[in-house]
Order: structure tokens, then C-alpha cells, then sequence
């Protein structure tokens, strides 16, 4: 019986009516005029106390009796066959419990990289553990191997891959019947080739007949995601059930991957217990291989085993964001209308070929798109989703050329240029939020003999989280006024907890401190896993639903105990008031002290598809502000404005956090992260947190958000995630203030010191005649 | 073969502090520390040979004198988290670079992964245990919490313990000085500004 209501969406002074039908038992979005006490508010994380103080426990710290300790034999080859693994020697060693080896367990006998698995060990001490990985005889037929996108695409270049599979393959557009890295059915891709040659044709007849075209070859190097709590998991068999306490961020798919008939561990039955998680980014999606070898070595040792990644597996195994060279021709006319936009771009995720791509077509009204994209193979980790998985790098290459085709066409503001090519609505008003708080018009020096030049630019972001179905929560109302919810997703750093909490805190009436939650067990209900910032908009949704549900049963009972009309009664401020707002001089906790039981229990999934809402994706803007010294090359990020949205905002504080972190993580992508390759002995030779080097205090710069909170009535709650949005813009934004700065556009991040003095030379070469200061590549 | 290693102040300057990469990684079973002194008596210079077995290891942790039996190879770290179960400290790269597993020595911030046991006996050890408790919250952990200088959580025991020590030193530190007293301190999640802002709000209350 869906009830069809209507609803005000919008933002700022933007709003506008819009027809909902309901379903599945669904209640109404807060409206704008709607008096809300929790949601809105900026509350402290409920975690905090027990983060600050040490006593929230990870993963890593849990410490179950008769824990052992487990180790990962990797290869130390670029590329090698395992002939065999001799574990006879090192199961002899003292402290030894278990081993396996990766051959025997996995059914893969090629170690594809410097790092991949070999084999394992579980003994009482690390250090047993490691003298034993040192008593492993493994006999490698080693190969040749290409560890960098240069040397995988040059001609004669060594086979990455197995069987038929190519160095480069195309991964983008697709050819059906090309799955699992099979090459695909030469009938279907010569279809696809010619239509990719005709698409080829038209695009650039519109380039040729645009006013102005500017081209440009872009390339971003491998980011590693670098949580600071490794992956794994302390893995403990109990009556035959498993239990992992495991750094995850999707505590359910962790534990399908363990039960699966088709996975290596099987287990019947598996708990995943993740209460606090340090960090994901991405990575942590997959149960892994140290998840599998954590379970069977403690099966086969008959004790807990903590199977945790040491920092040098972290970098080298755990994933990556996938490096990107990219090349591309924009044609635009002088109207400032972008006409057509010509791509070819190559990514390496490692020896597999998925998650090549860079996010480069969208965001704006590009006119005609022709697009090729290509997978290269390396004998390197592979990638995995990492924080807006394609997006950053893709942004890199088309904001700068949106910068640069709007200073071909008579330097017009950059800007004025996007707000022409752009049609999200939250975005346009971002627009001027950004440009006043950067200071955009404030006079520069720019270029030229000053030591110090400083810039600005801009960039946008663009992301789709409104979440969806797959969540139900549950709450609980104890007879003495007690209140817990409960939801088995796992709260990566987000916020999830409290957000969650807020929501149900908000619909029962009570104050947040009222409410206990709890979160990251499987044994709880199914939870969304951390992907796509839609955790919060799949997760929220059922929170409300299952409070609400739980409020009218107490309201039920309120009423038959007083006999009083239910329908006339709601909660409030921890008081049972009338519809007219009246007290009926009943508190939470009086009503609570009326159930007949112990305790009301409501367990209420979100509806499976969203509305439509008033915008289906998140929009943001972003302004960076650089000094760069032109005698050293150095870069400093001043100042970043964050202009995001998020649906409606339950805490503007965490929102804000997220925010910030990705902004920060975004920097560091654009000056310093790279991954290093030894291209002689295939090695990362950065696989530490010390020549990895990461965006740290000093060079962090002033981050000043605003948010956007828009009514967008996609769910009951309208949140939507800010995971991943705010990474988007920021290194795109930083490399167009660079260029802004220097008067001269360095393609490749990261932007350093060598790259800055590189493009500042050339452009003293090439400086025939004297450029107009200031001006905008 | 337990050999006692006693907590000897003087004895703690003589001996050699590992340094930087791998205290943890290095393979030392063997150890040499100054022979047993016993208050007002003349030392002997010539070390003692200690392990590869384990040795009583005393450590004077928040406060609490402890006493645990392991071998002298293990870092201070690996003995707070896996001998005392005290598990606030964290590992995170195991090697100095990061102090997510900052400890504070006599008051001075050191990264536990990198240094012996054995080399903090006589010496004060303050972990993010002894900083405050969850009833009992310094006025610096609570305006982590106010300024929500944290995210995941991982690197935040290595930050109080820092901005604690900044604290101490300079009580009202400027956010250059407060950037430097967080530098050798890594956040993956970003939370910097939030933490200099919580450092900033802890100072202008006049509280640590
Ligand atoms: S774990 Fe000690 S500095 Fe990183
Ligand atoms: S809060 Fe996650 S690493 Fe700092």
C-alpha cells in the first residue's frame, strides 16, 4: 500500500515540490521547515573517547589465549614460476604450528611480482616465525619482467601475462565476449574496431572545425592506499566455527568469502567481528590472501592465529591506485563551448588488467567524446578501488584541459568557462563559494623573475552515493529507558556509528548520549561494505525505519496503558508530547517503565530502491592556492577550499572530517606519493612509510570547508556519502594553481621540485616573446 | 640462563640505542648491557652477555613498576603490546617513520618500535594508557574529542602522546610549533589540522 506524498527538495533558496510514492513501509524525509535536535548537529564520533585513550581495539590488538603469529613468504623476483616449495625444513623449526603454501592452497603456481605470496607460517613468536620463512626452499624459474608502463608497452617487450594475454589490452570500449582476460571473439571486435575507427573520424572532424583545440599528455604515477592498520585478520576456530577479528571493510563480505563452498576455507559458519578498523581506503573490500591463509593456519594449528600484513606486504600486495598516462585534444569554440574531446589513455593495475580506467569524460558537457582506454599489464601489485577508484588521476588530465582550452579562447576565467560547460545545479552556486573564500581575484605574483609565485585553480568533483537497498538495523528499547542500535557494517573512520546513532537518536526523540550502539559484527543485521560513500545512504535509511517502527510500539504501549489515542502521540526531547506539541507529562524513561516486557525490539530493512530525488549525484567544487619557489621547484599547498554537498548533513563535523581527509590525501597524491620500481630487479623500493612519503603535518595545508546541505529526497534521511568525493578535485585543483603560478603547465604528478624546474626551464627556452604575466595555460 | 638486567640509571647512557631501521627486524638474540649495579656501589664498565634466552625485563610503565620475562631482542614496543597487553600503543611501520607507536621516555617522546626494552629499564615510561583513561580524560584528549582529531583511530594514541609532550614543553605552542611537535607522527586519514586544532583549544584552556 504505497502512500504517495509530496515533498519540498532542493537547496539554499532552490526548492521545489516533488511527488514520492512510498514504499515498503516507508516514512516521509525531514522537510526543510522541519525542527530537527540531532540531525544537523556537530556531535564528537562515539568512538572518540576510546580512540584518544587507547583502549579501542583493532584488529591488530585483539589477543585471544594462545595466540600465534603468522608470516607471508614472498617472492623476491619481478616475475617467476614456483617450481616447488619444500616446507619440510621449516616446519621442523622451533615454535613452528603450521604452513601451508600458496601453490597447494590457491592452485596458482606463478608469482606474478616482486612480493606476491609463496607461502606461510604460524609459530608461537614473529620471530620463530621468521626464522622459519628463512628455512622455506623454494625453487623459481624466474622470468623476465616489465615494471613500468614504458617498459610493458614498448615493442618486444617481455609477456606479463599468461597464455594469449597481451601486454596492452583494451579495456574500454568493450568488446562482448572478452571475460576473465580471454581475448575476445575476433567477429565482435572488429565491429568494435571499426566503430571506435569511424568514432575516431567524427571527432576529429568536430575538433578541425572547432576555433580553438588544445591538446595535452597527462600522467599520474601509483598511489598506494597505506592504511595505517594493515590488512588481516586474527583468525580463531572455536567448536569448529570460525571467528576473524579482521580489518575489513565489509565485514559480511569477509565472511562470505570464508563460507563460500567455492573459497579455500569453507567454513560452516564464521563470525567477523571488526569493531574499529584503521583505515581502508578502498583496499579492504576482500578477505585476501591473508584472510585465507589466517584461517587455515589456525585450523591447522588448533590456535588463534594473528595473520596481520607486515608494512612491506602492505605497499607492495595490498593495492594501489592504478597509475595513468593519458592523452587528450579538446576542441572549443569561442563561445566557450566545449564541441568534442579526444582520449587515449593507459593504466596499470598490476598484471590483471581491470580497474585500468581514468574517470577523464565526465564531470562536464564535453560535446562529442571519443574515448579509447587500455589495460597494461605490469609484474607489479595489483590495484584495487582506491578512494573514487579512477577519478583523481582522470581529473588531473581534464581539469587541466579545461584550464587550457579556456585560455585559448582569449583567456577566459576558468571559472566563468566550467559554470559554461556545466550543468549540475548544486554545482553553479559552489562555483562562487569557492572563488570568493580562495581569494580568486586577489592581485598575484605570477611567473616572471619574483622568487616566490603564487596561483590559484580550480577543480570539481562529482560522485553517486545515495546508497541503496541492503540494510536493515536493529533497535532496541529496554524497559529502564536503555536504547541500543545495532547494524553489523563496520565503521571505517567515517563516522557510521555515530551517524547511525544520531538518525535513531533523532527519531525516538532522545538526546544522543541516550543512545548505545553497536556495529561491525556479523552476528548483527546485514550492513552495507564501505564502497562507494554509500554506506551512510544505504545504512541510514533503516536506522530511521527501525526506530521509527520501535518508537510506535512504545507509543502503542503508552497509549493502552493511559488510554490515549496513539496516533496523537509522539516523542520529543525525551518527553511523550501530543501532535499539538503538548507534554503529556510522561518522560522517555516513564513510557519505557510501561512495557510489559523487557524490552521492545525492532528489526526493520530500508526499502530496496531509492526515489528519484531531486539530484542523483553529489557535486563540490575545490580551490587550491600554491606558492612555488622558482629557484627550487618547491611547492607549497597554502590553502584548499572544499566546497562539498552530501544530501542532507546529520554531522556537519564528521562530514567536514571527511572532507578534510580527502583533501589531505589528495595533496599528498599531487606532490608526493609515487610508487618507486626498481625496473632492474622488479622491486618496489619504497615499500615503507619512510621513502613513501606521505602528506604530513607541516606540509599540510589550511582546509576550509563548506557545506552544502541539500534536501534530495532520495530516502528517508536523503544522506549521501563524502568518502570519496572530496579526493576528486584536489590534486587536478593544485596542478592548475601550479600552473596558474609558474606560467607554465607541468603534466605529470607528482608535481615535484624536478618537475617544477623542468617546465620553468622549458619555458624559458620557448620564450621567444614575452608571455602576458599572469596568464592562465 | 635468566640473567637479571636491573634498571639502572646510570647504566642506560652506556649502552648502545639502536637506532632507525630494524631494531625489530634486526636479529638479535644476543645482548649486551652493563653489569648488575646496586645503588652507591662502584660499577664495573664490562658488559654482561644477556639472551638469546629470555631475561627479566623491569620497566617502570605510567607509573607502575613490571616485570616480564623476554628476550632482550624485544623493542619496547613489542614488549608494551605483547608482554603487558597493552595494546594503545600501536605498530604501524615498525621501523620509526611513522609514531603511531610513540612512547614517552623521562618525559621525551621516543618510537618504541625502535628501541630495546631493555635500553628504557630505569627510565619513566609514560604509554597513551597513562595519559588519561576514558573517565578521566585529559583536558588535551578531551579536545581531540570536541575537535574530532581523529578518524580511524590508528594514529591517534602516537598523537595524544606527542601533543602531550609538546604540552609539556611549550604549554601555549603556535601552529608552526604544533605542526613541528606532530611531525615525525603520520595520519593517513588526515586529521592534522583537526588535531592543531584541538592542541590549540587544549592550550587556551591552560590544561594538557
Ligand atoms: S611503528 Fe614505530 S615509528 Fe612507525
Ligand atoms: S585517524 Fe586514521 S590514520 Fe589518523
Amino acid at each position: 500500500m504505497a502512500e504517495e506524498i509530496t515533498i519540498q527538495v532542493g537547496f539554499g533558496d532552490q526548492f521545489h515540490p516533488l511527488t514520492v510514492r512510498l514504499q515498503d513501509g516507508d516514512i516521509p524525509p525531514w522537510q526543510p521547515d522541519q525542527p530537527l535536535d540531532v540531525v544537523g548537529q556537530r556531535k564528537p564520533r562515539l568512538d572518540a573517547v576510546a580512540k584518544v585513550t587507547g583502549t579501542a581495539k583493532f584488529s591488530q590488538d585483539q589477543q585471544p589465549a594462545g595466540l600465534i603469529h603468522g608470516r607471508i613468504l614472498r617472492s623476491p623476483h619481478g616475475n617467476a614460476e614456483i617450481r616447488s616449495v619444500d616446507l619440510t625444513a621449516a616446519r621442523a623449526m622451533p615454535g613452528v604450528r603450521s604452513a601451508l603454501t600458496v601453490p597447494d592452497t590457491f592452485e596458482d603456481s606463478t608469482a606474478r611480482y616482486c612480493g606476491a605470496e609463496v607461502a606461510a607460517i604460524a609459530a608461537d613468536t614473529e620471530q620463530q616465525a621468521d626464522a622459519a620463512m628463512r628455512a622455506i626452499v623454494v625453487d623459481y624459474q624466474v622470468k623476465e619482467h616489465c615494471v613500468t608502463i614504458d617498459a610493458s608497452m614498448a615493442e618486444g617487450a617481455p609477456q606479463v601475462g599468461r597464455g594469449e594475454q597481451k601486454n596492452v589490452q583494451r579495456v574500454s570500449p568493450r568488446t562482448r565476449g572478452r571475460r576473465r582476460g580471454r581475448n575476445a571473439d575476433p567477429d565482435a571486435d572488429r565491429q568494435v574496431v571499426e566503430q571506435m575507427a569511424r568514432r575516431e573520424k567524427e571527432v576529429d572532424a568536430i575538433l578541425a572545425g572547432s576555433d580553438s583545440v588544445v591538446e595535452g599528455t597527462f600522467r599520474t604515477q601509483v598511489q598506494t592506499h597505506a592504511p595505517l592498520e594493515t590488512h588481516g585478520a586474527v583468525c580463531s576456530w572455536e567448536d569448529g566455527r570460525l571467528v576473524c577479528w579482521a580489518s575489513t571493510q565489509a565485514t559480511f563480505g569477509f565472511r562470505g568469502e570464508l563460507t563460500s563452498g567455492r573459497g579455500q576455507v569453507k567454513a560452516s559458519e564464521c563470525r567477523v567481528l571488526s569493531e574499529y578498523v584503521g583505515g581502508g581506503f578502498g583496499s579492504k573490500f576482500s578477505a585476501g590472501r591473508e584472510g585465507v591463509i589466517g584461517a587455515l593456519l589456525a585450523k591447522e594449528a588448533g590456535v588463534p592465529v594473528k595473520m596481520m600484513l607486515d608494512r612491506s606486504g602492505e605497499q607492495t600486495s595490498a593495492g594501489n591506485r592504478p597509475d595513468s598516462l593519458q592523452k587528450m585534444r579538446m576542441g572549443v569554440n569561442k563561445d566557450g563551448i566545449i564541441q568534442g574531446l579526444q582520449i587515449r589513455s593507459w593504466g596499470t593495475p598490476g598484471s590483471g588488467i581491470g580497474g585500468a580506467g581514468a574517470h577523464n569524460d565526465g564531470i562536464y558537457q564535453l560535446g562529442e567524446i571519443d574515448k579509447v582506454e587500455y589495460g597494461v599489464r605490469t609484474n607489479c601489485g595489483g590495484a584495487r578501488a582506491h578512494r573514487a577508484p579512477g577519478w583523481p588521476q582522470g581529473s588531473v588530465a581534464l581539469e587541466q584541459m579545461m584550464d587550457m582550452a579556456a585560455h585559448s579562447i582569449d583567456g577566459v576565467d576558468p571559472i566563468e568557462f566550467r559554470k559554461m560547460n556545466d550543468d549540475h545545479p548544486i554545482r553553479a552556486k559552489e562555483y562562487d563559494i569557492a572563488r570568493e573564500r580562495i581569494g580568486w581575484d586577489r592581485t598575484r605574483v605570477r611567473g616572471g623573475s619574483a622568487t616566490i609565485c603564487s596561483g590559484v585553480g580550480i577543480a570539481s568533483n562529482l560522485w553517486f552515493s545515495a546508497g541503496g537497498g541492503g540494510a536493515s538495523a536493529l533497535v532496541r528499547i529496554a524497559k529502564d529507558g536503555a536504547v541500543e542500535i545495532r547494524n553489523g557494517a563496520q565503521d571505517i573512520g567515517t563516522g557510521t556509528r555515530t551517524v547511525m546513532a544520531m538518525v535513531a537518536a533523532e527519531e525516538l526523540g532522545i538526546p544522543l548520549e541516550m543512545v548505545s550502539t553497536r556495529i561491525g559484527d556479523t552476528n548483527d543485521p546485514q550492513g552495507p561494505m564501505s564502497g562507494g560513500s554509500t554506506t551512510i545512504g544505504t545504512l541510514t535509511p533503516a536506522a530511521r525505519l527501525a526506530a521509527h517502527y520501535a518508537k510506535k510500539e512504545l507509543l502503542a504501549v503508552v497509549a493502552e496503558r493511559k488510554g490515549w489515542d496513539p496516533a496523537d502521540l509522539d516523542l520529543r526531547k525525551a518527553r511523550v508530547i501530543r501532535n499539538d506539541g503538548s507534554d503529556t507529562g510522561l518522560s522517555f524513561k516513564d513510557a519505557c517503565s510501561l512495557m510489559d516486557d523487557d524490552a521492545i525490539e525492532v528489526l526493520k530493512a530500508r526499502p530496496r530502491r531509492n526515489y528519484a530525488g531531486f539530484s542523483d549525484t553529489n557535486a563540490g567544487v575545490q580551490a587550491a592556492e600554491v606558492e612555488v619557489d622558482m629557484e627550487t621547484g618547491v611547492v607549497r599547498v597554502k590553502k584548499v577550499v572544499a566546497v562539498a554537498d552530501a544530501g542532507k548533513l546529520i554531522n556537519p563535523m564528521t562530514a567536514e572530517s571527511q572532507v578534510r581527509g580527502g583533501v589531505i590525501q589528495g595533496v599528498s597524491f599531487a606532490l608526493h606519493e609515487r610508487r618507486i620500481m626498481d625496473r632492474h630487479k622488479g622491486r618496489m623500493l619504497n615499500d615503507d612509510l619512510e621513502n613513501y612519503k606521505i602528506l604530513g603535518s607541516v606540509d599540510c595545508p589550511e582546509i576550509d570547508v563548506v557545506l552544502v546541505d541539500v534536501y534530495n529526497g532520495k530516502s528517508n534521511t536523503q544522506v549521501m556519502g563524502l568518502g570519496e568525493p572530496p579526493i576528486v578535485a584536489t590534486a587536478a585543483a593544485v596542478a592548475n594553481a601550479v600552473a596558474d603560478a609558474i606560467g607554465v603547465r607541468v603534466f605529470e604528478v607528482p608535481i615535484t621540485p624536478r618537475r617544477v624546474l623542468e617546465a620553468i626551464a622549458s619555458n624559458e627556452k620557448s620564450a621567444a616573446q614575452p608571455k602576458k604575466k599572469g596568464a592562465r595555460l | 640462563m635468566n640473567k637479571r638486567a636491573d634498571d639502572s640509571p646510570e647504566g642506560v647512557s652506556r649502552r648502545h640505542f639502536l637506532k632507525g631501521a630494524g631494531a625489530a627486524a634486526a636479529v638479535v638474540t644476543v645482548a649486551k648491557i652493563p653489569s648488575v649495579t646496586e645503588a652507591g656501589q662502584e660499577v664495573s664498565d664490562d658488559p654482561v652477555i644477556v639472551g638469546p634466552g629470555s631475561i627479566s625485563i623491569r620497566l617502570k610503565i605510567n607509573g607502575e613498576i613490571r616485570e616480564v620475562e623476554a628476550p632482550p631482542s624485544t623493542t619496547l614496543l613489542d614488549l608494551l603490546r605483547e608482554h603487558h597487553a597493552m595494546t594503545g600503543t600501536k605498530r604501524v611501520c615498525d621501523r620509526g617513520s611513522c609514531g603511531a607507536c610513540t612512547v614517552l621516555l623521562d618525559g621525551r617522546t621516543v618510537d618504541s618500535c625502535s628501541m630495546l626494552a631493555i635500553d628504557a629499564m630505569g627510565r619513566e615510561i609514560t604509554t597513551v594508557e597513562g595519559i588519561g583513561t576514558p573517565e578521566n580524560l585529559t583536558d588535551l584528549q578531551k579536545a581531540f574529542v570536541e575537535k574530532d582529531a581523529l578518524q580511524c583511530g590508528f594514529c591517534t594514541p602516537g598523537m595524544v602522546v606527542s601533543c602531550t609532550a609538546l604540552l609539556n614543553q611549550n604549554p601555549t605552542p603556535d601552529r608552526d610549533q604544533i605542526r613541528q611537535g606532530i611531525a615525525g607522527n603520520i595520519c593517513r586519514c588526515g586529521t592534522y589540522q583537526n588535531i592543531i586544532e584541538a592542541v590549540e583549544h587544549a592550550s587556551r584552556k591552560g590544561g594538557k
